[in-house]
């Protein structure tokens, strides 16, 4: 880990509230609006943690902790992530099942929250929300043994470090693969069009948006922060397998990568404007064939 | 092994104690407590020790004992398995006190506490017997005192149904150990495990059937797919502390069975571990999907255990193969995953269970629709059920996580080899496959048992029952948490188990300890960040926080039959595993509902079972009932029997 790779670990900290601003202001622009400013969400922020708390009297401990899990869960899996280029702040041999693991973790304090408000619409955004976990959570482990099998690396920091580099000529056909099913598990596990539409107005048809409609103040705060870090940990990994920066300098490395996450946003930005959001019983169908794309990308390497 | 003997004789005393004193309910109830818990105690001693890296010498019984020599002894896979019994034993055996206290009237509860002292006490023999004979007999006293736990409330029909699946299935399993303990030790000298082993039955030409013998008998026990038809059945009939004794720890016999014919028999053929392998992620999904379906509490939680069943094949089929193909760095990591998988799943899963007894009964309902909003009226059992959930998801900082990491582990390293094994890295997916619909139905079950709203009045009288039911509940919760945040002290054991199984000295294969450093360092920063993230919070927000209705988006009124149900929240799961999921759905004009049912037992075992009668009423022919008719039929028997030995030139 160098000096650089911690200044990117503060910068990916302080600014993971950019990503989903770059997005919406892609589709602002692509939509012929001017739209909300980049920075819009810090100032929604300061807003919130600012005001006082709302608790629906069905709730316990449990929707009151879900906040603190998921922001804990998605900062301590920033540390796995090479963001230099080479190596990790934390890492070791299967740290991937950690890094999957803090993610589900997440997801598990968010769902149950939702459903101790008792609320039938939160319940439906909870099933929704576990129905796509459980296809997209395979097909993220599939994309992962792909790496190990290019690179011969069981942890993030190494699959996504210096061994891809030499991977690339070898197996570039398959890393192109499994960086197309990357980008499809980001706009899944993100909630984006065309799998969820942050966008919607009608509670019946949201899923992310839904489970947090009874969070208030500083904890829809730390919600929205800790969504906006998972918007930008996901581009941390497609942009990591598709520009492999080991020979980079390290501010150089650093500034691909921060120049990457925005090229991603901007990707999410035209697909959320060129798209409608499919049919909920076609999301399974989309993310199967997401897994297909890193089945195959895995056989190509299997010999 | 002293200890080992007193303290299998302290568990049965207590038993006993139990049984003697039915005039003086509270003094049985102590004595048990103390004698019970006195035995656990004493038996971890050895079994500590031995995990730590000391030897403990074997035992032999004298040489006039029946059918061989009877040998018993505690090495690393025998401990593991040891350390299991006794602390799920305990746990089950103190809240049954309890549990089954108001029972005392009508029941034979005293008689209950020691059969399952005496089941404590057959596993405990089991996993220490190192001859054919001790095992055998251990194994079949296993299997009847269960069967006598299972029907405890014999006058339901629907237990007596259970109780005679569970018997045929078992004693099915107990036949072909007698074939298979028959064929490895025929030529042998005197069925002690020292001398199966040193009697590879390659030699002669028998090894492929032996070890597919082991797979099959030791599978019906393990309860894994197809062979699991019996287990959700036993389990839900049974009371909730058997539920959970059986759950955790006997169905796990099964694994130490699987673990100690590896241990014995040397580097398995690779078909086995393929199979192995196959039948791993095929329980592991089936296992799980079915349970999503359930709405009876004890039958999913049952459907569970033939998920983590699944899990720890898979653990055994890499290390199997990693044996086969040479690769004994994978072959000690997918055996010590399968082991401490074990243990981790006895844990939470006896957990669960006794939590489930708990809700059971303060509300006398299994039917999870009918609840809803328990964390209110039993705090302490909702937070421990809900570590338990956590951690049988494999969530860190868990012991769920930490076990299924090293079968990740072991799975991922069979990807960096260059033979035939790297085709396992993708039985890695089918584990994230398990881990996320695990997820799906353990959200499900915390959220309508737990949280939300009451869906009916037995939901809102419910209460925190006894001391003596949540303190075990706690205690292993307490272990679920210690393991998860301190991997770097169960892992290296893991290792030795898996070295003793794999057949490699122990230390002999790099590296260390397997990345478990690494790994609690990694559970430490997580605990650290949540208590971080909670101090922020508080640092924030301005006020009292305010108190008011659930937002129901726009609507007036709420009521808890607008909640979403059970079968709502796994519907659309199902919907995508519509033909294995087992649901039949029943639709009239006027009704909707649908039920689970069991695929293997319901289209295939109960069919077949009614073809075998059928054919067996043609057999009634020749039964008449006379006995002058039947020495005929024994006087037949025996001179086609001569007749034969005549033909074959002598006995064989």
């Amino acid at each position: 880990m160098t000096p650089a790779g911690w200044a990117a670990l503060a910068i990916v900290s302080v600014a993971a509230p950019v990503t989903p601003g770059i997005v919406e202001k892609t589709k602002s622009l692509l939509t012929g609006r001017r739209g909300a400013p980049v920075l819009q969400l810090y100032a929604d922020l300061w807003k919130l943690v600012r005001k006082g708390t709302v608790y629906s009297r069905t709730t316990t401990w449990v929707f009151r902790a879900a906040p603190l899990v998921v922001l804990a869960s998605l900062v301590v899996a920033t540390l796995f992530l090479p963001l230099d280029g080479r190596g990790a702040p934390v890492g070791f041999a299967g740290d991937i099942v950690a890094f999957v693991g803090l993610q589900a973790l997440g997801r598990f304090a968010l769902v149950l929250a939702g459903l101790d408000t008792g609320s039938s619409f939160e319940g439906m955004g909870a099933s929704r929300e576990v129905t796509i976990a459980s296809f997209a959570e395979p097909a993220l482990f599939l994309c992962f043994i792909a790496l190990v099998l290019a690179t011969d690396a069981l942890s993030l920091g190494g699959m996504l470090g210096t061994p891809l580099a030499a991977a690339w000529p070898r197996a570039g056909a398959s890393l192109s693969l499994v960086g197309i099913c990357l980008f499809v598990l980001l706009l899944a596990e993100n909630s984006r069009v065309p799998v969820d539409d942050p966008a919607t107005h009608l509670e019946l048809t949201m899923i992310h948006e839904v489970i947090v409609l009874d969070h208030s103040g500083p904890d829809l705060a730390l919600i929205l922060y800790g969504s906006a870090l998972k918007l930008t940990v996901f581009a941390v990994l497609v942009v990591s397998v598709f520009v492999p920066r080991a020979g980079l300098s390290g501010p150089a490395a650093v500034a691909v990568l921060l120049a990457g996450l925005g090229v991603v946003a901007v990707a999410v930005g035209i697909v959320e404007s060129a798209m409608a959001r499919l049919r909920l019983s076609r999301v399974p169908q989309l993310l199967v064939g997401a897994a297909a794309l890193a089945l195959f990308g895995i056989i190509l390497q299997l010999h | 092994m002293t200890l080992f003997a007193v303290s299998v004789a302290l568990i049965v005393l207590g038993g006993v104690a139990a049984a003697a004193l039915p005039r003086h309910p509270v003094a049985a109830a102590r004595w048990f407590r103390l004698l019970f818990g006195a035995g656990c105690v004493t038996g971890a001693v050895p079994a500590l020790a031995v995990l730590g890296g000391a030897f403990v010498p074997d035992a032999h019984l004298g040489s006039a004992a029946p059918f061989g020599a009877w040998v018993f002894g505690i090495d690393p896979l025998s401990a593991v398995f040891l350390l299991v019994i006794l602390s799920v034993g305990a746990a089950c055996g103190f809240y049954g006190v309890t549990y089954l206290a108001h029972e005392r009237g009508h029941r034979a509860v005293g008689a209950a506490h020691l059969v399952l002292a005496l089941l404590v006490a057959a596993l405990a023999l089991v996993v220490t017997a190192r001859a054919a004979a001790p095992f055998l007999v251990a194994w079949e006293v296993m299997a009847v005192t269960a069967y006598v736990l299972v029907v405890f409330e014999h006058e339901r029909p629907a237990v007596r149904r259970a109780g005679m699946i569970y018997v045929v299935a078992t004693h099915t399993g107990t036949l072909l150990l007698f074939v298979l303990f028959a064929a490895w030790a025929a030529g042998s000298g005197d069925l002690s495990f020292a001398s199966l082993a040193a009697h590879p039955p390659f030699s002669a030409g028998r090894g492929g059937m032996i070890i597919a013998l082991a797979l099959v008998a030791f599978g019906l026990k393990a309860g894994m797919v197809p062979f699991h038809f019996w287990l959700p059945e036993a389990h839900a009939a049974a009371p909730a502390h058997v539920s959970a004794l059986m759950s955790g720890v006997v169905i796990k016999m099964g694994i130490y069975g699987l673990l100690r014919a590896v241990a014995l028999f040397g580097p398995p053929p690779p078909w086995w571990g393929w199979v192995v392998l196959a039948l791993g992620a095929g329980s592991g999904v089936l296992g799980v999907v079915w349970a999503l379906a359930q709405h009876d509490i004890k039958r999913l939680l049952a459907f569970h255990s033939v998920e983590n069943i699944g899990i720890i094949l898979l653990g055994l089929g890499a290390g199997a193969l990693g044996m086969a193909y040479g690769h004994p760095l994978i072959a000690v990591l997918g055996f010590a995953g399968a082991a401490l998988h074990t243990l981790n799943h006895a844990l939470f899963k006896s957990l669960l269970f006794l939590g489930a007894g708990s809700v059971i009964h303060a509300t006398g309902t299994r039917d999870i629709e009918r609840l809803g909003g328990l964390a209110r009226g039993m705090p302490v059992t909702a937070a421990a059920f809900l570590i338990g959930s956590a951690a049988i998801v494999g969530l860190p900082p868990l012991n769920g996580f930490v076990s299924e990491w090293v079968v990740y582990q072991a799975l991922f390293r069979g990807g960096t080899t260059s033979d035939a094994m790297q085709f396992a890295v993708v039985a890695a997916a089918f584990l994230g496959l398990v881990g996320a619909l695990a997820l799906a139905c353990f959200a499900k079950v915390v959220g309508v048992l737990y949280l939300g709203t009451p869906r009916d009045a037995v939901a809102t009288v419910a209460r925190e029952p006894a001391r003596g039911m949540t303190g075990p509940l706690v205690g292993l919760a307490g272990a679920c948490v210690a393991i998860g945040l301190l991997p770097i002290v169960v892992v290296p054991p893991a290792l030795r188990v898996g070295s003793v199984v794999a057949g490699v000295p122990a230390g002999a294969v790099p590296p260390g300890d397997a990345g478990a450093g690494a790994a609690t360092l990694f559970a430490v920063a997580l605990t650290g960040s949540l208590l971080g993230a909670w101090a922020l919070r508080r640092a924030f927000g301005r006020g009292q926080p305010l108190a008011g209705p659930t937002w129901a988006c726009g609507f007036a009124t709420s009521s808890p039959r607008m909640a979403y149900t059970a079968s709502s929240f796994a519907a659309p799961l199902l919907g995508s595993f519509r033909s294995v999921a087992g649901v039949r759905t029943d639709r009239t004009a006027s009704r909707f509902a649908t039920q689970a049912i069991d695929p293997v037992l319901d289209r295939v075992i109960l069919p077949a079972w009614r073809g075998v009668r059928a054919a067996a009423t043609g057999l009634r022919a020749i039964h008449r009932g006379g006995l002058s008719l039947y020495l005929v039929y024994v006087m037949a028997a025996a001179v086609a029997l001569l007749l034969y030995l005549m033909a074959a030139g002598g006995t064989p």
